[in-house]
């Protein structure tokens, strides 16, 4: 991820690092593909552009580093170069506000409406995944790599090419809105918000 | 006896609210010793108590509910006759 020195690999090695260390991670990898497009066939391109560019480019990863992060990197990127570019969706999250926000003095306000443990208990069906779904794609995104793949903070930065602090303040956002939206869910099943 | 110093303070002596603590310890970003605060810290904070548990339990839910799709059976293959084509050129 760093600019490695460029390696040198024969072909043996090339597929060695290809076959044993890159392709293990392609269900997490369709996974982030489809969670970002919602389309089983732009996941699927998505998928196979990164693991040809991560061939083609093999000598600037180094054998044994953290390949899982390297992959997830050029994903994202071939979603922001390519995939967006191609629909023009719309980045529709203005992160001026989501620092400012983060950085007020009322931060600890319970902003999330009361939203208990045995509520998401009852949520059997696809309520959770519906949620992270209705999330804005950068959001969507710090939950995919933090919760879903347990990346650590500072992979997560070099993956998404911001800085550590971003990364913890769009995490935290994120994980609000993702609470209001599984509150909504415990409403419409009957859940009363019975403060103790 | 004085009070253990607050291992969450940063450098330059910000104190972090207690949901940047929370995030800390449920991301595993935190030290032993913030940990051990942190433990200590809970049974007396009711907030954070409660967004404890609220909190690991989504985490919990999102790993096992949003990670299960399975990749299509063809794609592996594909992906390799792309590769040993661009190759043959
Ligand atoms: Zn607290």
């Amino acid at each position: 991820m760093e600019e490695a020195p460029k390696q040198s690999y024969s072909d043996q090695e090339k597929n060695d690092i290809f076959n044993n260390e890159f392709l293990p991670h392609i269900k997490s990898m369709y996974n982030f593909g489809f969670r970002l497009t919602f389309d089983q066939d732009d996941a699927k391109d998505l998928v196979q552009d990164t693991y040809l560019k991560a061939y083609r480019f093999i000598e600037s990863f180094q054998k044994g580093t953290n390949a899982k992060a390297w992959l997830f990197r050029i994903l994202k990127n071939s979603f922001i170069n390519d995939y967006r570019k191609k629909t023009k969706e719309p980045s529709k999250v203005d992160y001026q506000e989501v620092e400012t926000y983060y950085n007020s003095e009322d931060v600890d306000r319970q902003i999330t409406p009361d939203l208990r443990v045995e509520s998401l208990k009852d949520m059997i069906g696809d309520e959770i995944s519906n949620a992270l779904n209705s999330l804005d794609v950068d959001f969507r995104t710090v939950i995919i790599l933090c919760d879903l793949e347990g990346f650590k903070y500072e992979e997560m930065a070099k993956i998404l090419d911001i800085p550590i602090g971003t990364v913890r303040s769009r995490l935290h956002r994120a994980r609000n809105l993702l609470k209001e939206k599984l509150s909504e869910y415990a409403k419409s099943m009957g859940y009363k918000n019975t403060e103790l | 006896m004085t009070k253990p110093l607050n291992p969450f303070i940063l450098a330059d002596g910000t104190k972090p609210s207690c949901m940047e603590m929370l995030q800390l310890i449920l991301d595993g970003e935190a030290t032993a010793e913030q940990q051990v605060y942190f433990k200590a810290h809970m049974d007396h904070c009711l907030p954070c108590f409660k967004s404890y548990d609220l909190d690991t339990t989504i985490k919990e839910l999102l790993k096992t509910r949003c990670c299960g799709d399975s990749v299509p059976n063809e794609l592996v293959d594909q992906i390799k006759t792309q590769i040993s084509k661009n190759l043959a050129l």
